[in-house]
């Protein structure tokens, strides 16, 4: 590497950490104006046009704003827990590729961070971390109620990762690749849909695997904290959760790394389930511009689901959030890893005939799973009864 | 290989400056004006009756954990299986099958031992029994409708 490379490495790492900044900036500012329309609101409309900057003019407002650190505190885990919540966020967004390369100063520069082997065991592995800023937020604040939404929000995260991690493996099944680029390049091409020549569909990741995809959406949820499983800071019952105590800037990195995670969970729904930066059409013109427009149009898209389930849905009870992950996503996503399995594999070796072996099985896992729950609540009441 | 960590290592580098910044910053140009009642712990205005150092929580989150743990590694199996499974075949599929069975199990036992049952059986008997006549007033009133 000579020093053009580094240079043009430094210069990638920073134009990627700012533009994530501007992307979170503009995505809070769109929330907040399309939860004001479902509810005939204006929203903001002061900073900037149509009140663009909003998110900017909060993020100043709060560095001058003083700094709490109550007297029960721990103070440096105090200190430390945002920057924890903050930056796996950015960490797990590097291995999304959100386009495909410039070129510049005669070398090729992709439109991605860092091509690493285990793509999507790094998403997972990123994930976890911003668990221990929560717990330690909670634990250090040195108060109750950010104890009790800190415990309680860690057994909802470490419920759904489970959830997640699954639905994950039955991607990385049906693709064969563990690296991001490799998936978004696995889903080019289009499908024909029920076998008609003239219905051609790009043959994306979430029509094969859309309960796969169904379940990552949901999980998404979850391990981000949003609505409607945002029971770490539901204000009813616990003011505000993990950063009641926190205020200023603190509470600043809270919130951005909780944004910056919901853009890096719905960038990866849009690589691995929706083609990644694959688009209907590259016109010759800017043929870097391209690729970038159609997969920013896709995490628009997905956060504009998100926010249409955040405006829509009522907060979820925390015992229903629970047996919801336990006793439904984590058999269905164990019964669907291994139905990818039958479908992918048994045609290699039975041929045509699979379909019928394949689907007899499901069917009878199905039924097999779904006839455990009436088996317990019959046992209980026996027991309830002597 | 491990070039290809760099990018990351400077990402994450960047991303902790940035905090580590703005704190400052922050602190530097914010007001600093402690006073006692400021800076004692919320509780909508009142004095806390008791604080959380070194009190004990549910025993249901410990649960929870360890039943993470398990599910966890068992997904964390399942990763380099699915890398390989199309050069593995049936013999991988069927393996596999076996293994989460086997799993399944435990989950089965689990969730017979009510271990995963968050709310029933909690709190002191008034509780539960309150709860109970509560669901039953709204079995009725759904009948009714």
């Amino acid at each position: 590497m000579d020093l053009l490379d580094w240079v043009l490495l430094v210069a990638r790492v920073v134009i990627v950490f700012f533009a994530l900044l501007i992307v979170v900036m503009v995505l809070i500012w769109f929330e907040r104006k399309v939860v004001a329309d479902m509810q005939t609101r204006v929203g903001p409309m002061r900073a900037g046009p149509r009140g663009v900057l909003i998110t900017l003019a909060d993020g100043v407002k709060l560095f001058f704003k003083e700094g709490i650190t109550p007297t029960n505190a721990d103070r440096p885990v105090y200190a430390i827990a945002p920057i924890l919540a903050m930056f796996p966020a950015f960490l797990a967004f590097a291995v999304i590729p959100f386009g495909t390369h410039v070129h510049v100063f005669g070398r090729d520069v992709p439109f991605q961070l860092a091509d690493i082997n285990i793509g999507i065991l790094w998403v997972l592995a990123m994930a976890s971390p911003n668990v221990y800023g929560i717990v330690l937020a909670g634990w250090s604040s040195g108060s109750n109620y950010p104890l009790l939404g800190s415990v309680r929000s860690s057994a909802q995260m470490i419920s759904y990762e489970v959830g997640m991690g699954l639905s994950l493996v039955a991607v990385l099944m049906y693709s064969g690749h563990l690296s991001m680029t490799a998936i978004v390049d696995q889903q080019a091409g289009v499908f024909h849909l029920l076998g008609l020549g003239w219905l051609p569909f790009p043959r994306w990741n979430f029509v094969p695997q859309f309960p796969a995809f169904v379940v990552y959406l949901i999980c998404s949820l979850a391990e981000t904290n949003r609505p409607p499983f945002d029971l770490a800071e539901a204000e009813t019952e616990l003011v505000a959760g993990f950063h009641t105590e926190y205020s200023g800037i603190k509470f600043a990195m809270f919130y951005l790394g909780e944004y910056v995670n919901t853009v890096t969970v719905a960038a990866i729904a849009v690589t691995l389930f929706l083609g990644g930066w694959r688009g209907p059409a590259y016109p010759a013109v800017i043929h870097w511009f391209w690729p970038l427009l159609w997969f920013l149009l896709k995490l628009v898209l997905v956060m504009y689901v998100y926010v249409l389930i955040r405006a829509t849905l009522p907060r979820m009870r925390y015992d229903r959030l629970m047996s919801f992950g336990w006793k439904v996503l984590i058999p269905f996503g164990l019964v669907w890893v291994l139905a990818t399995g039958a479908v992918v594999v048994l045609p290699e070796v039975y041929g045509r005939r699979a379909v019928l072996v394949g689907a007899a099985a499901i069917l009878g896992t199905v039924l097999l799973v779904s006839s455990l729950p009436a088996l317990f609540t019959a046992g209980k009441k026996e027991q309830v009864r002597s | 290989m491990l070039r290809d960590y760099l990018p990351v290592v400077l990402l994450a580098a960047l991303a902790v400056a940035f905090a580590v910044a703005s704190m400052t910053a922050s602190r530097l140009l914010g007001p600093n004006r402690p006073d006692p009642v400021k800076l004692s712990a919320y509780e909508c205005g009142n004095e806390p009756i008791r604080l959380p150092k070194g009190e004990k929580f549910g025993v249901k989150f410990y649960v929870v954990a360890m039943l993470f743990i398990i599910f966890d590694i068992e997904t964390i199996f399942l990763f380099p299986w699915a890398v390989t499974f199309r050069t593995l075949g049936l013999f991988g599929l069927v393996e596999m099958a076996i293994f989460i069975g086997l799993v399944f199990v435990a989950y089965v036992y689990v969730w017979k031992k009510g271990g995963l049952d968050w709310a029933e059986g909690q709190g002191p008997a008034s509780v539960r029994e309150a709860r109970a006549a509560a669901e039953a007033d709204l079995g009725e009133a759904a009948r009714a409708r």
